[in-house]
């Protein structure tokens, strides 16, 4: 058969599809050297080997390198995997204590920082609630203490609508299991708590119960020390005492 | 190649590993028996280097045809097939693959192949497929298929005209 016969023959040839006689005449004709069918067979060739390479792609194991190379005699080092395996392994060790203190480490400081934030969004609060007490119309301020031999004293301020303040000096740090705790005390009736407090370690303290206060009504704001749970009514003297001043006329 | 050294084994494997494997896996669809036929697939191409000029030739094809030739005959002979070795161990003279682009098999060249199969219609890939990956012939294909001989011989044979075509026209770039 003629080179030109056996050309379409050539990638069925290749794919090894290629029937009789074609099959033997393709044969032939590369044992003679033909270069015409050598060249076809050659392209054909090609196609289908690329038609390999479409083949989903997989990742051989890497024991298969080592497995070949050996079986070619080729010498290799057996402890490298080994030592890399070990030195990988220590180092995610190492890593994973190293990361392990440090989250402690970051969750401590994040609580620490939390817990400051909170604290002083807290004073921001005492102090905007002291600010207003204070800038108010019609507040009313008090003194106590004033000239008296034993300590505290120190200011209270009354305003109607917000609130009763009181910022005390001498006033040591209430014992283990105690409080302070400060009163309203109306002209006639019983005291009305009006909030629980400890005083710094500088013996200073700054109180506030705010809501509105019949200042008409009210004689005056008392301190007295009590269980730390507080008390509903005084069960002991009071350490201070600010007599509120007679409305003015 | 000629040297038949050990780097030029290692060398040949860290290129053409990863596809003779994935080609060989797609055949016999066995973990072990695919890293069994890789290796011998190239200690096969490595013993037989001294008859093939790596500068004239193209060994990634060259490769490739000696993996699906070990590949098919390992799968014919699971499956009870008359084995065809000598057959397709024509295609394995070194001097078929002198001049050849030897990373067809390769990169751009596999992208190109795959887009090209995408693009074939069912039928004739599937007849592709089965005469490239499972070794059946045309007459194997007809009997499993359930078509007569003559539909399958002209899929197969527009198949590889599409294929040659839209890679020559090289439309998968």
């Amino acid at each position: 058969m003629s080179c030109g016969e056996l050309r379409e023959h050539y990638e069925l040839y290749a794919l090894g599809l290629a029937e009789e006689p074609e099959h033997s005449e393709i044969n032939a004709h590369l044992e003679r050297r033909c270069e015409a069918c050598a060249e076809g067979i050659r392209q054909a060739l090609a196609l289908v080997a690329a038609v390999g390479a479409s083949a989903p792609s997989a990742a051989p194991p890497a024991r298969l390198r080592r497995r070949l190379l050996a079986s070619a005699g080729v010498p290799e080092r057996h402890y490298g995997w080994p030592l890399a395996w070990a030195a990988a392994a220590l180092l995610c060790l190492s890593a994973a204590v190293y990361f392990s203190g440090r989250e402690r480490q970051y969750a401590e400081e994040s609580q620490h920082l939390r817990r400051q934030l909170g604290d002083q969004t807290t004073e921001l609060r005492r102090l905007q609630e002291a600010f207003a007490i204070l800038n108010a119309p019609g507040t009313t301020e008090v003194v106590f203490g004033k000239g008296q031999p034993a300590p505290p004293n120190g200011r209270v301020f009354v305003n109607p609508t917000r609130g009763v303040m009181m910022i005390a000096s001498h006033l040591p740090p209430a014992p283990a299991g105690r409080i302070y705790e400060m009163w309203i005390i109306p002209k006639g009736g019983s005291p009305r708590p009006a909030g629980l407090f400890q005083s710094r370690g500088d013996n200073t303290a700054m109180h506030i119960e705010p809501g509105p206060v019949d200042v008409a009504a009210t004689a005056a704001v008392a301190v007295t020390l009590e269980n730390e749970a507080g008390a509903p009514q005084p069960t002991s003297q009071p350490l201070i005492v600010a007599a509120l001043p007679p409305p003015a006329r | 190649m000629e040297r038949r050294d050990s780097r030029a084994l290692a060398q040949l494997y860290d290129r053409y590993g990863r596809i003779v494997y994935a080609l060989i896996l797609r055949i016999v669809r066995n973990q072990a028996a695919a890293e069994d036929l890789v290796q011998e697939t190239f200690l096969r191409v490595w013993n037989r280097a001294q008859s093939f000029d790596a500068q004239k030739g193209a060994v990634g094809p060259w490769l490739m045809t000696v993996a699906r030739n070990r590949a098919i005959d390992y799968l014919r002979s699971q499956e009870g097939r008359d084995r065809k070795l000598a057959v397709f161990e024509e295609n394995e003279d070194p001097r078929l693959y002198s001049g050849m682009e030897s990373d067809i098999v390769l990169a751009d060249e596999a992208r190109r192949v795959k887009a090209a199969m995408a693009k074939l219609p069912d039928n004739q890939r599937q007849v592709i497929e089965l005469a490239y990956f499972d070794g059946l012939s045309q007459t194997e294909m007809a009997a499993r298929l359930g078509q007569p001989l003559g539909t399958v011989k002209t899929w197969v044979r527009s198949a590889l005209a599409g294929l040659r075509k839209t890679m020559e026209a090289g439309v998968a770039e």
